[in-house]
């Protein structure tokens, strides 16, 4: 009698859409700094245009989709989208919705407004981790206040020229643990060189990493890639994601090793026993012959 | 809840009104007062928490869980048993989750006896399965809290000097009985290093007071469920490393699914279902292989059972790395139109919700309350000093 | 002589004739290619197609947005995965009967895929800028009086209600045009009371009531829609504004400069059912409101803003119904599925029992319609629970079961075969039907058997060569 609660619903019923709504933060790196800019700066434009693009596109795919743009700079980080303050008045000037008018508005406006404030040609990292940091902090709150019952699935599309640097290494991993938790996805569009750090934070959450072959085409990659939400991906046929090396590298000599020594205070890692730790100074006792005692045969 | 003070007697110090503390609001009702107990409690337990301290890292846990008459009671909803399971399951997977590379047990005590449940392992969804299975024990005659300290205490002293040791005992009864004397066996834990914290379902006893002093833990009587759960999520963050406790370089591998180039990986059957009974081995093709004596593990982190050396990938150590290198504290200033929005989460302030905001030290920016929670719970990185290229590098250099 | 007698035993299927439900996908199914084209002319209705279609079918559009030249229809084919190959098929159906995209054969014999022209010019318009604005976004002053969100939506809940409570006759309401009712008979929702004139609601109009808001205003629409040409207004022109407005911002306000005459009788229209503001009719200006904006997701509009209304109707596992309302047409709903115990000032208590659903059944209301009236409304207290689903499952899959007590029974049409003279004969040709899956009864005492109707050529064909073969005297006689 239980068997066919559900009645004969429509057939099609089960490839409509679902009512989750999705929110996208995206990260754009427009320090210049990044290789990519400083051979061209007009790649910026290029990138500038095909990132509203694809955020527009984003906001087509339902009503209910929610966005957020970030500009990373070289020595802080913004929301430009919806940025600080009032929202811009506009009217409709061709035939673009106009919700995308504004977004593309807003945009370029508070990009432009940080570009002309920042002019030191010093070169300098792009802060990444952090900006991931403080759109985590964004998706926490809109989850907050959210309507109780709403399915919200958020993600972070991170597009950068940047090189990844070590020395944020420990804000990298704090961020990847903390999306992951949170069921934030981590997507990573590379520009210019291979990021193995963020592609850890992409393996770590599930988000898809890809490293675009050349700046043409660059729209095109992120409607293909980036645009499907985390719960189409299955099915669409993407590229499939790269086995991650997870092996440690070593804090004396940064090469990736596959056995080494762990100090148990502060858990950095060696390649060879060193009688005094580095990092916490800690001094640890001989072992004795070498050669651990084995644990688990000892008790009985 | 206070620690007593030793100089006077509890008959000399004043009249105490206990039931002060906890006030109801407007509607007459007391969750607002323990909420706020329990956020005062949150950010006292956060200034504490300062970076550079020597903590016990690789920690070997036993949780004691009193499974006696006394657990059937239902002040907790629906009963103090399933109730503890319930949080129990979280904690684990919590407890993992932070501590990637340390090791759980789980003891129960019922019927004057001590049974343990689990051995100490480092695999959560084990320990998950077994405390799940706690809904059907019978929870019958009186705990005797000895022969469970005993019990845990004859494992962990078998492990290495590294190793830090620890209890955590939840008691739902008021009373426990004993074989011999439990002076003796706080003793031996107090000379063993093991670090023993209660927690209580009904009402303060001394000799958990004892137990939790003499061992360096700490005790504490639940105010009701929200309250339990804070308690026992204070134990997911390490504890400060014991006086005795060594500290020394132990040896882990990094094992690596690299297959070689241009070759199919091999068919191969993993370690760790061999002689599982519910889910046998099966012949697959990726995995971890160990780089000592390959043998192959289908996850990480594991201890090989071939070779004894402890697997590990590199992300599994840098979970622990926040509670060495915490997020530096927020200093709480009263509102007063410093800044329009919060710095992480762009929520703008409206003087009248917003009473309290906070200031980072580094960086000067300043967060809501919600983003100061989140930062320190969860984020433990500070957003304003990691997008800001001095403080950046400033707090990068000091670590 | 054996004698086939021929009965139909039951032809029409009792099915209560429910609500009609389409959405936009459906509306334009119908419509020929050159209509559709039509529309394609103008963006926003590119742009509400497009988030109309199934989420695949999205991800295929955009991706070959900017190919000028046909895909093989293999390529598109591979870019989703095997396991669902049944949904590309689906979609695949849906983009070629909306003629978003048509077959287009590639040089080498291959057939591929290229999207309409119309449609991709101005779907990149919405998307990318470019082309014309919209007609109602002449620039304005800014309004002295402006209005806000809040001021809106009870303006215009208190509008549609009018409409609501027109159709179940309470008296509170100040009435409504007669376009408007001309437009709740021509759609089923009320019908003419032969006796005195006066209209009265239909089992479709109960059905209407309990349709959430957005849908309500979709259905009204597609029948306005329906009767707009009689007016001599142009149904593209229409549509096209209706889906402007539908893509509007809330709280601002838009012109009326270079409307046509027919769109400002439309507007008229739209502003009296409460989905534009007008101070005044000649205002020069106007604000759509909420229920406008985004006429045809289908979905419920749980929006991330703050100000949505919210649900007010708790449901316990005891049956038991709190409703905190205090208007009447609320509680008029409720009542047509509940069994009403109490009243007060702010708060209504039920009980959902056998009978009071029974007798929404019989109203012809489903118990889909009564689980969706009571989720949709259901009050946030509910949904902050752990459990996935905000009304108690036992309430739900009871609700279900009483409506399935209803249906045991299942019609099928058939043929009745009797008046065998043998029980061979019988046998054989009951044999016969059973292994071709024909047979639907039979009864072998009394040689009578039913046969599916589309099974009766098969089996009188066999019958008489049967009869023919056995070279018996007996002939085939059909009454």
């Amino acid at each position: 009698m239980m068997m066919d609660l559900e009645g004969s619903t429509e057939k099609s019923a089960d490839f409509t859409n679902t009512d989750e709504t999705s929110l996208l933060v995206i990260i754009m790196d427009s320090n210049p700094a990044q290789r990519i800019l400083r051979e061209n700066p007009h790649v910026l434009t290029q990138c500038v245009d095909s990132v509203i693009a694809f955020a527009n596109a984003h906001l087509m795919q339902k009503a209910q989709n929610k966005l957020a743009v970030m500009a990373c700079h070289s020595k802080l980080s913004e929301f430009i989208y919806p940025g600080p303050g009032k929202q811009l008045d506009v009217r409709q000037i061709d035939g673009q919705y106009e919700v995308f008018t504004l977004v593309e508005k807003t945009i370029k406006q508070n990009l432009a407004k940080i570009l002309t404030s920042e002019t030191s040609t010093v070169i300098t990292e792009s802060l990444l981790a952090g900006a991931i940091a403080m759109a985590l902090c964004y998706i926490h709150r809109i989850n907050r206040i959210k309507a109780p019952g709403l399915k919200l699935n958020s993600r972070i599309l991170v597009v950068t020229g940047s090189g990844d640097s070590a020395s944020q290494y420990m804000n990298y991993m704090n961020v990847f643990f903390t999306a992951q938790k949170q069921n934030v996805v981590i997507d990573v569009c590379a520009l210019d060189q291979h990021l193995s750090l963020l592609q850890q934070g992409c393996d770590i959450t599930s988000g898809m990493y890809l490293r675009v072959p050349q700046m043409q085409g660059l729209l095109q990659y992120l409607l293909w890639v980036f645009l499907p939400e985390p719960p189409i991906r299955q099915k669409l046929v993407l590229p499939p994601p790269v086995k991650v090396d997870y092996r440690a590298a070593c804090f004396c000599h940064r090469e990736l090793i596959d056995i080494g020594y762990v100090c148990s205070v502060c858990l950095s890692i060696f390649c060879k026993f060193s009688p005094i730790c580095t990092t916490c100074h800690t001094v640890f006792k001989i072992p004795s012959l070498g050669v651990k005692p084995k644990k688990k045969k000892l008790k009985i | 809840m206070d620690e007593e003070d030793p100089k006077e007697y509890r008959w000399e110090t004043g009249y105490e009104k206990t039931w002060e503390v906890i006030q109801e609001d407007d509607d007459g009702f007391l969750e607002a007062s323990v909420a706020d107990i329990i956020q005062k409690s949150k950010r006292k337990r956060q200034a504490l928490k300062q970076g550079h301290a020597k903590l016990g890292m690789m920690r070997h846990l036993y949780i004691v869980i009193d499974c006696s008459d006394s657990m059937s009671g239902q002040d907790l909803k629906p009963t103090r048993l399933l109730c503890t399971v319930k949080l129990m399951e979280a904690f684990i997977e919590e407890f993992f989750d932070q501590n990637p590379i340390s090791q759980l047990g789980i003891i129960i005590m019922h019927n004057k006896r001590a049974e343990k449940i689990s051995e100490l392992a480092g695999n959560g969804r084990k320990h998950a399965k077994a405390v799940k299975a706690l809904n059907r024990t019978s929870l019958v005659g009186e705990p005797s809290l000895q022969n469970g300290l005993e019990l845990a205490l004859k494992s962990l002293k078998l492990l290495p000097s590294h190793a830090s040791r620890e209890i955590l005992v939840v008691m739902g009864s008021l009373t426990t009985c004993d074989p011999t004397d439990i002076n003796v066996t706080i003793e031996n834990l107090k000379t063993e290093g093991v670090r023993c914290c209660v927690i209580g379902l009904a009402a303060e006893v001394h000799v958990c007071r004892h137990l939790a002093n003499e061992t360096g833990g700490t005790y504490n009587v639940i105010l009701e469920d929200s309250h339990y759960k804070d308690l026992l999520f204070q134990n997911v963050d390490p504890p400060p490393a014991a006086v005795c406790l060594e500290s020394s370089l132990i040896k882990m591998g990094f094992p690596h699914q690299m297959a070689t180039e241009g070759t199919e990986d091999p068919l191969t059957m993993c370690m760790c279902h061999i002689d599982s009974a519910d889910e046998g081995s099966k012949l697959t093709t990726g995995g971890y292989y160990c780089p000592q004596c390959n043998s192959k593990y289908c996850e990480l982190p594991v201890e090989c059972r071939s070779c004894g050396l402890t697997l590990v990938s590199a992300p599994h150590l840098a979970r622990s790395y926040h509670h060495l290198f915490p997020a530096a504290n927020y200093k709480e200033l009263p509102y007063e139109h410093q800044s329009a929005i919060c710095f992480a989460c762009q929520k703008s302030f409206i003087a009248d919700n917003d009473k309290q905001v906070y200031e980072c030290n580094n960086c000067k920016k300043i967060f809501c309350t919600d983003c100061d929670m989140f930062i320190h719970d969860t984020l433990h990185t500070c957003p304003g000093c990691a997008t800001n290229l001095a403080t950046f590098q400033m707090s990068h250099s000091s670590q | 002589m054996a004698e086939t007698a021929e009965s139909s035993t039951n032809v029409t299927l009792i099915q209560p004739s429910n609500l009609e439900c389409k959405n936009l996908y459906d509306y334009l199914k119908t419509r020929s290619s050159a209509v559709l084209e039509k529309l394609y002319n103008h963006p926003t209705i590119c742009l509400a197609v497009y988030r109309e279609l199934p989420e695949l079918g999205r991800q295929y559009v955009i991706r070959i947005l900017f190919v000028e030249q046909p895909v093989p229809q293999a390529v598109v084919a591979s870019w989703g995965s095997q396991a669902y190959s049944k949904e590309h098929v689906y979609v695949s159906k849906v983009l070629t009967e909306l003629s978003v995209w048509l077959e287009s054969p590639i040089p080498g014999g291959l057939t591929g895929w290229i999207l309409s022209s119309t449609f991709k010019r101005n779907l990149k318009i919405a998307l990318l800028g470019g082309g014309k604005p919209w007609s109602m976004s002449s620039a304005l002053e800014v309004d002295s009086k402006a209005r806000d969100v809040s001021f809106l939506d009870s303006y215009s809940m208190e509008r549609w209600e009018c409409v609501l409570h027109y159709m179940v006759g309470s008296q509170q309401q100040e009435g409504i045009s007669a376009d408007a009712v001309r437009i709740l008979i021509h759609a089923g929702l009320m019908k003419c009371d032969d006796v005195d004139g006066s209209s009265v609601i239909t089992r479709q109009g109960f059905q209407f009531l309990l349709l959430d808001r957005q849908a309500q205003v979709w259905h009204f629409i597609l029948h306005y829609l329906d009767t707009v040409e009689n007016k001599g207004l142009d149904l593209a022109e229409c549509l096209t504004f209706l889906f402007q407005l539908s893509f509007s911002t809330l709280g601002k306000d838009y012109s009326t400069e270079g409307m046509s005459n027919g769109l400002l009788v439309f507007l008229q229209h739209l502003r009296e059912f409460g989905l534009v503001y007008q101070r005044k009719r000649k205002a020069g200006r106007f604000y759509p409101t909420r229920l406008a904006l985004n006429i045809t997701s289908s979905q419920s509009q749980a929006l991330l803003e703050e100000d949505t209304p919210k649900g007010y109707i708790v449901v316990e596992t005891n049956y038991r119904v709190y409703a905190y309302t205090d208007s009447n047409l609320q509680v008029a709903l409720l009542g047509l599925f509940t069994e009403l115990l109490y009243r007060f000032p702010n708060v209504i208590v039920g009980i959902l029992t056998r009978d009071s659903i029974r007798q929404a059944l019989k109203g012809g209301i489903t118990a889909e319609q009564i689980i969706g009236y009571l989720k949709q409304h259901v009050h946030p207290q509910m949904l902050r629970g752990e459990a996935k689903q905000p009304l108690p499952p036992t309430v739900v899959d009871q609700i279900k079961l009483w409506e399935l007590e209803r249906n045991r029974l299942t019609y099928s049409e058939g043929v009745l075969y009797g008046q065998f003279l043998s029980q061979n004969d019988f046998n054989v040709l009951r044999e016969f039907a059973h292994t071709n899956g024909h047979l639907i009864w039979c009864n072998r005492d009394k040689r009578t058997m039913v046969v599916s109707k589309a099974g009766h050529d098969d089996v009188k064909k066999f019958w008489k060569r049967y009869s023919k073969a056995n070279s018996s005297p007996h002939n085939l006689t059909e009454a």
